[in-house]
């Protein structure tokens, strides 16, 4: 699945589809050769304002998170005195109450690279996950992580809807948009880097980003980001196979313990910002035809739990413990990693699946 | 109004499975304004007229002439009164036993009064404290503070009178001590300074007396704050290894903290002017793993229940051993002026002892300690007592010829420290 194939008009090289600037020359694009816009009528109802814990926050958390004592203004607990996080260190998003995600810095890094932004609809018809991880090398990897999750967001949250066709459409429609999400984003992970004065490591992340319409997941990503889809008595599959070393290897014959072990493993292929080889997005796709979770998710979470069958297990323990809420399992998904030693940060994104529902 | 600062000096960070914070806070006072206004201060001259001070007649004269000095320094509207101290305590202005406001009248009453202090009699220090506090207990005013002169030790009373009196004393009133000549014994007025948040100093030469006064007392009216706490929150589960005050002079505060909730306490710290002061924290906290940021204390000043100043001591626990390791500046330097002291006074008491070779290695340590740290008064002090061979490997000869009140001067100053040399 490829975008319309555009070239710059100063110098004819090619562009991808969505881009400000010209990579070769550097010119400014003018907005008409961006990628085509899906066509379709838009939807009556408009989503609703994305609810999420740091947008609105604006200080610190006033519960503590480890013994929910009260968190004083000097940002420490008044019981335990653990340092309460900052909302970019930890907070959560539930736009309606099928969708839900945490976001979390982990124990071992000194700051949240990774970040999420998640919409959808009320009647259970639309769902819009985005993912990114900053690369830790990179500095300020936190900031194009951030544009770039809420520029696809947007994207992706204003295109209008598909009325009519079948499974075929829907997925073309989506991939479509997502490509252009993810040239938005990257755009987005770009212009992180001018602001800072292009310097020579430029704020790079990773990318993944689903669309839930009507019992169909359409997605597209760039680097190892997951996504994973859980039923609750089919068979778990991991959606998409990551762009790294790693995966590389399992494809080349070696078996995922031993590459997982391979110092060459984390190495990702493909990513977003200013240095990026390929900002392209693979696409795929699958139908939903049973009830489950989708989880979108970082690897600060799979490295602790990798094959699908593991995470779908962690997400049925906390159902079976009685958690209902995506934001809820969400968390207990960021706790349990935390738990594990929380070497990088964690992201957790879920949306409950009902075919029956809609 | 006063403004108070306070900085926290520290390494925050921790290695896998430590559990001890040490910080130093330093706790600036400016603004502070002077005492006295309006009844607002109350003080009393204790001096010492047993017998022993008429042996020579000058240490008692220069005693006469040192409470002129100090009666003259005491503001206008402030409490005060003169006690002649010995086998009981003898009101000697004013006529009564309570305390009188100072206006020039009573201050002339109390000039010529003072000029008719006699010697004779016992030393019963207990006694002389144990009317300050019934004195000061008839006033109401925000800082008491008393200067307390002797000769000798304490006789003429049962040993726990004392301890009795600085029990009910505690928290009342602050009192400077003074000890003239050699035959006083520097424990017995440390105790008395230490409790009442005071100085202690010899004053070997009573011609030196009036100065010392003055400048004791000037000091007194220049504390514009009366009373302030140190205030200490630290979390649960954690335990306060000690709470010392390094600047200007070294004292364990530790036990002087009163818990006002289960995990807060609050150490008096008594009148302020403008000045600083620096304290030497240890916490104890429950181990976090690596990562975790938590605080190990907050550390407050507090006037009339108010907080002036605020700071925060952190553990953050780190894999990173190059952080972990380093130790603060001023943490290390102030663990040194702490030692210094205690092994001057350890190196002293073996000398008392008889216990040469002890001395000898403990007075060696304390001069490569004073040298180390730049502490000159204290290596001045030093070297009248022993001979410094070398002052890098702290090796020493003790003098054969010492004279008492140059020991005694080392004792009581021991505890004066240099502050650690701030970065600009």
């Amino acid at each position: 699945m490829s975008s319309v194939a555009v070239n710059c008009p100063a110098c004819g090289e090619p562009i991808v589809a969505g881009d400000a600037f010209c990579e070769s020359c550097g010119s400014e694009l003018a907005s008409a050769v961006a990628a085509p816009v899906p066509t379709g009528s838009p939807r009556a109802e408009s989503f609703p304002v994305p609810k999420t814990t740091l947008s609105q926050a604006p200080g610190i958390a006033d519960q503590c998170l480890e013994c929910s004592g009260k968190v004083l203004d000097d940002g420490f607990c008044s019981q335990c005195g653990k340092k309460a996080p900052s909302p970019r260190d930890h907070w959560q998003e539930s736009p309606v109450e099928w969708i839900g995600g945490v976001c979390d810095k982990g124990v071992v890094h000194a700051r949240n690279e990774d970040a999420m932004a998640l919409a959808g609809l009320p009647d259970r018809s639309l769902a819009v996950l985005v993912v990114c991880d900053g690369v830790t090398s990179a500095p300020d990897s936190d900031r194009a992580a951030l544009a770039a999750a809420r520029e696809a967001c947007a994207t992706l949250s204003g295109t209008p809807v598909p009325v009519a066709g079948g499974v075929a459409a829907t997925v073309s429609h989506w991939g479509v948009a997502i490509e252009r999400a993810c040239a938005d984003a990257n755009a987005a992970a770009i212009g992180v880097a001018r602001a800072l004065g292009n310097p020579s490591e430029p704020p790079s992340c990773t990318f993944i980003a689903a669309v839930v319409d009507n019992g169909v997941v359409t997605l597209g990503w760039c680097g190892d980001s997951r996504a994973y889809w859980l039923p609750d008595t089919g068979d778990a599959v991991q959606l998409m196979l990551d762009h790294s070393l790693g995966t590389e290897l399992i494809q080349s014959g070696m078996s995922r313990s031993d590459a997982e072990t391979d110092p060459t493993f984390h190495t990702i292929t493909r990513w977003l910002g200013a240095d990026s080889v390929d900002a392209t997005p693979d696409i795929a796709s699958h139908q939903l035809t049973e009830p489950g979770w989708l989880l979108l998710c970082s690897d600060g979470l799979w490295n602790y739990a990798s094959p699908a069958v593991a995470v779908q297990s962690l997400v049925h323990d906390q159902v079976a413990a009685g958690l209902s809420a995506p934001v809820a399992i969400a968390a207990a998904l960021v706790r349990w990693a935390n738990e594990q030693g929380g070497h990088d940060n964690i992201t957790a994104a879920l949306a409950r699946v009902e075919p029956s529902l809609r | 109004m006063a403004e108070f600062k306070a900085d926290v000096f520290q390494n925050e960070y921790l290695a896998d499975g430590a559990t001890d914070a040490h910080a130093v806070v330093s706790v600036t006072c400016s603004g502070a304004g002077k005492a006295g206004v309006a009844g607002d201060a109350a003080e009393i001259i204790i001096v010492d007229t047993s017998g022993s001070m008429d042996m020579p007649p000058t240490k008692i004269a220069a005693a006469r002439r040192a409470a002129r000095v100090a009666v003259g320094e005491i503001v206008d509207g402030a409490w005060f009164a003169v006690i002649s101290g010995h086998s009981v305590a003898q009101m000697v202005y004013p006529p009564h036993a309570g305390m009188a406001k100072m206006t020039a009248v009573t201050r002339a009453e109390a000039l010529v009064a003072v000029d008719r202090l006699r010697s004779g009699g016992a030393t019963a220090i207990g006694a002389w404290i144990q009317a300050a506090t019934e004195l000061f207990g008839q006033v109401q005013s925000a800082q008491r503070h008393a200067i307390l002169l002797t000769d000798g030790k304490i006789e003429g009373e049962p040993p726990a009178a004392l301890q009795q009196a600085l029990a009910a004393a505690r928290g009342r009133f602050q009192c400077d001590c003074r000890g003239i000549g050699q035959d006083w014994v520097v424990d017995e007025l440390r105790e008395i300074s230490t409790a009442l948040m005071g100085t202690v100093d010899i004053v070997a030469k009573p011609d030196d007396l009036e100065a010392d006064f003055e400048a004791m007392m000037q000091a007194a009216m220049s504390r514009g704050v009366p009373d302030a706490r140190l205030r200490m929150w630290t979390p649960q589960g954690s335990e306060v290894l000690f709470v010392r005050q390094v600047a200007p002079t070294v004292e364990d505060i530790t036990s002087t903290g009163v818990q006002t909730t289960p995990l807060v306490r609050e150490f008096p710290t008594g009148a302020w002017s403008d000045e600083s002061r620096d304290y030497h924290v240890a916490v104890r906290v429950p181990v976090a793993p690596l990562g975790n940021e938590r605080l190990a204390a907050r550390v407050e000043l507090v006037v009339n229940d108010e907080v002036r100043a605020k700071s925060l001591v952190k553990a953050v626990w780190s894999a990173d051993t190059d952080l972990t390791t380093r130790i603060d500046p001023a943490v290390a330097h102030y663990t040194g002026q702490a030692k210094l002291a205690d092994t001057i006074q350890k190196g002293l008491a073996a000398k008392a002892s008889g216990d040469e070779r002890t001395a000898t290695v403990l007075l060696g340590e304390a001069a490569k300690l004073a040298h180390d740290s730049g502490n000159e008064n204290t290596t001045r002090l030093l070297e009248k007592v022993v001979d410094v061979v070398d002052a890098d490997t702290g090796t020493v000869r003790l003098k054969r010829n010492v004279e008492k009140t140059d020991e005694m001067a080392l004792d009581t100053r021991s505890t004066k420290t240099t502050r650690i040399r701030r970065e600009p």
